[in-house]
């Protein structure tokens, strides 16, 4: 059989092009990143209220992002729901006791993510604790609410 | 009216018989072990179904990437969330437009010259030949089309995506004034890999099977006259089109309707 | 005939959809001679070759090659019997995509493992054979009819196969074309040893090679005998055939009404 080293370049190309493709949808597009999981630091925070925070949602310190929410579930305990936080490792002991935690809105109608503000306590948070100050997201309804009950108070 | 009822049931068993027909060839023409020959064979099919796809499945992409950009803006920009453009063009393109648009112009562009060539084959005796010789046509020609389709596919719909999202920058971003690190940022932000890049993959290797079986299927089962292989390259697009836009809705039930 | 039998042919039923197109025939084909197949057109010989060759189930008898019942083996065993088997298709069948050399080279790659310069010799020889060493280099689609079926012909003896068929080999060719293939059918089944079966409606040519004749017609063997004794049997219909008279037995006119009573539209049809 003849063999064309035209057509095998070609298709070597092309086949190098779908897998170049692929990296790029996964590290442009989706945004992953090259850090192992054992790299990373962990936090709880319970919330009252998480509006509509959903899974991946970006983690934020002073605007920059510096990790992201990796689960969300209900604690049946308090009856409240239970963020799972995925920080960058460098975070870790660094982060005082009293951090809190909110969420927060980007723009009017953009998504929802987590805000960190920190406190000044001399302890700090480790691997898997959980951060006890948190606000929970606003909601649209019972701000109006709020409102409304204030007016007819005055 | 017995005598339509009989025709009816008549009909459905030539349906059924054609299914298990092409059940059957499917098997015996995947399974099996490529020889040094086969992968060379498979290569050449590659060329062919893959690398001068790749033109029209690529500007298609870009102008559907494009149109996406220009029709998504107008209508965000009226609830003054035109930064979520870049999310609205990531996911319509990873979930449903590369998939599904890459799989018809393939069954347009790869599937009917599949169906035709090996047709023709039949028609002039080179299948029957190559079985006299003591060669099975089943893994000669139809194995190497069957696996070169089910690997290019994929990789078309992956360029396909990828250019209409740049396709869309270059419309949102450079044309529009669309903010640039809020294209990126709104896409980074809902795309999940596994969840949005992997289940339009799924639903591309899902198309790619199809498509290139009943390509191949539809050459191999022909009457052989030229009338035939014209019906039969017709039935090829009909039929596959039909199949992915059918599939497509199972799909999307199964991966995002929320049954889980 | 004092020949060992090769091919065996018994009692063969075959029928496609409500059409009976072999209704009990038995044939006994000697090794090292060549035997023709005749009929009219339409009477499945080209059918029959496929039964042989393994391609076709026929509904009742069997097909002896060698001994062996052809549709009794499995898929493999099959396989192995038709790299003794050599078959020229009417219409050549030569591989379009591959170039005159790689098509005579395809059983010989495929079959054997032999190094590359003994491939290029044995399929030198081969072209040599029929006379197209010049053109190795052509693809199928610039051979024209009768160089086509020559490179047939050149990759179906590639193997050295023990038995040949010939499916009408000399349709649509010119007289020199025929003139060619004839003699090389000849010279090949000599050199050769080969065992052919000549599937055939062109009388002259086809009775100037053959060793022994069958004349096949409404799906049994109607006459068989050497080409010298068989213009004396006296069934209509073989004479018909040999002599080649429009009618006959075999009617010249499609079945039709009266051809007064059609002319005049007595029934009243279109």
């Amino acid at each position: 059989m003849k063999r064309s080293k035209t057509m095998e370049l070609g298709v070597g190309l092309f086949m190098l092009a779908g897998i170049l493709g692929l990296l790029i949808l996964g590290l442009r597009v989706s945004g992953l990143t090259f850090t192992a999981a054992d790299d990373s630091f962990r936090l709880e925070a319970n919330f009252a209220n998480i509006g509509g925070l959903k899974p991946r949602a970006r983690v934020t310190m002073s605007g920059v992002t510096v990790g992201r929410v990796s689960a969300i579930e209900l604690d049946t305990e308090w009856y409240d729901a239970r963020v799972l936080l995925e920080l960058d490792a460098e975070l870790e002991d660094r982060l005082p006791r009293d951090t809190t935690a909110a969420i927060l809105t980007s723009g009017l109608l953009g998504e929802q993510y987590v805000g960190l503000t920190v406190g000044g306590d001399p302890e700090m948070l480790g691997d898997g604790d959980t951060i006890r100050d948190t606000q929970s997201a606003l909601v649209l309804e019972e701000l109006i609410q709020q409102f409304v009950s204030n007016m007819v108070n005055d | 009216m017995i005598g339509r009822v009989m025709r009816l049931g008549q009909r459905g068993c030539d349906v059924l018989e054609a299914l298990g027909r092409a059940g059957l060839f499917l098997v015996q023409s995947s399974v099996g072990i490529p020889s040094r020959e086969g992968c060379y064979l498979w290569l050449r099919q590659m060329h062919f179904v893959g690398v001068l796809s790749l033109a029209i499945v690529l500007v298609s992409g870009l102008f559907i990437g494009m149109v996406l950009a220009l029709q998504g803006y107008t209508i965000l920009v009226d609830f003054g969330a035109e930064q979520a453009l870049g999310q609205m063009v990531a996911l319509s393109l990873l979930r449903e437009l590369s998939p599904v648009v890459a799989a018809l112009l393939f069954a347009g562009r790869a599937g009917s010259a599949l169906t035709a060539e090996i047709g023709l084959m039949k028609a002039t005796e080179q299948l029957t030949s190559m079985e006299m010789i003591g060669v099975d046509p089943l893994r000669r020609v139809v194995a190497p089309r069957l696996w070169a389709g089910f690997v290019a596919l994929p990789m078309l719909t992956v360029g396909f995506s990828v250019v209409g999202i740049y396709g869309g920058y270059l419309v949102g971003v450079e044309w529009l004034g669309v903010f640039e690190g809020s294209y990126w940022s709104s896409m980074q932000a809902s795309v999940d890999f596994i969840a949005d890049v992997g289940n339009g993959m799924v639903k591309s290797l899902v198309f790619a099977l199809v498509v290139t079986w009943i390509a191949v299927f539809q050459g191999y089962d022909l009457v052989p006259t030229s009338e035939g292989i014209s019906r039969a390259t017709t039935r090829t697009v009909v039929y596959s089109s039909l199949a992915v836009l059918g599939l497509d809705f199972v799909l999307t039930a199964l991966m995002f309707g929320g049954f889980s | 005939m004092t020949d060992s039998l090769f091919v065996e042919v018994e009692n063969l039923h075959f029928s496609r959809g409500e059409k009976v197109i072999f209704d009990g025939v038995a044939m006994q084909i000697p090794r090292g001679r060549i035997t023709a197949i005749m009929g009219p057109s339409g009477t499945g010989k080209t059918t029959l070759l496929k039964l042989i060759g393994g391609q076709l189930v026929p509904d009742a008898g069997r097909v002896l090659i060698a001994g062996q019942d052809v549709h009794a083996l499995s898929r493999k065993a099959l396989f192995t019997l038709r790299r003794r088997m050599g078959m020229l298709f009417q219409s050549g069948a030569l591989f379009s995509d591959l170039s005159v050399f790689e098509n005579v080279a395809f059983p010989l790659r495929v079959h054997t493992d032999l190094p590359q310069t003994m491939i290029r010799d044995l399929v030198l020889m081969k072209l040599q054979a029929v006379g197209l060493r010049g053109a190795r280099e052509l693809m199928p689609a610039e051979l024209s009819g009768g160089m086509a079926r020559r490179v047939a012909l050149a990759r179906a003896i590639a193997l050295d196969p023990d038995l040949v068929l010939y499916d009408e080999p000399f349709v649509g060719q010119d007289p020199i074309s025929k003139g060619v293939l004839v003699q090389l059918i000849k010279k090949l089944n000599e050199a050769l040893g080969l065992t052919s079966i000549v599937v055939s409606h062109d009388i002259q040519e086809t009775l100037s090679i053959a060793d022994y004749v069958y004349v096949i017609a409404d799906g049994q063997v109607m006459a068989h005998g050497t080409p010298e004794n068989l213009d004396i049997d006296d069934d209509p219909r073989v004479t018909q055939f040999v002599h080649g008279e429009p009618d006959g037995p075999v009617p010249f006119h499609y079945q039709a009404p009266d051809y007064f009573r059609d002319i005049l539209n007595l029934e009243g049809r279109p």
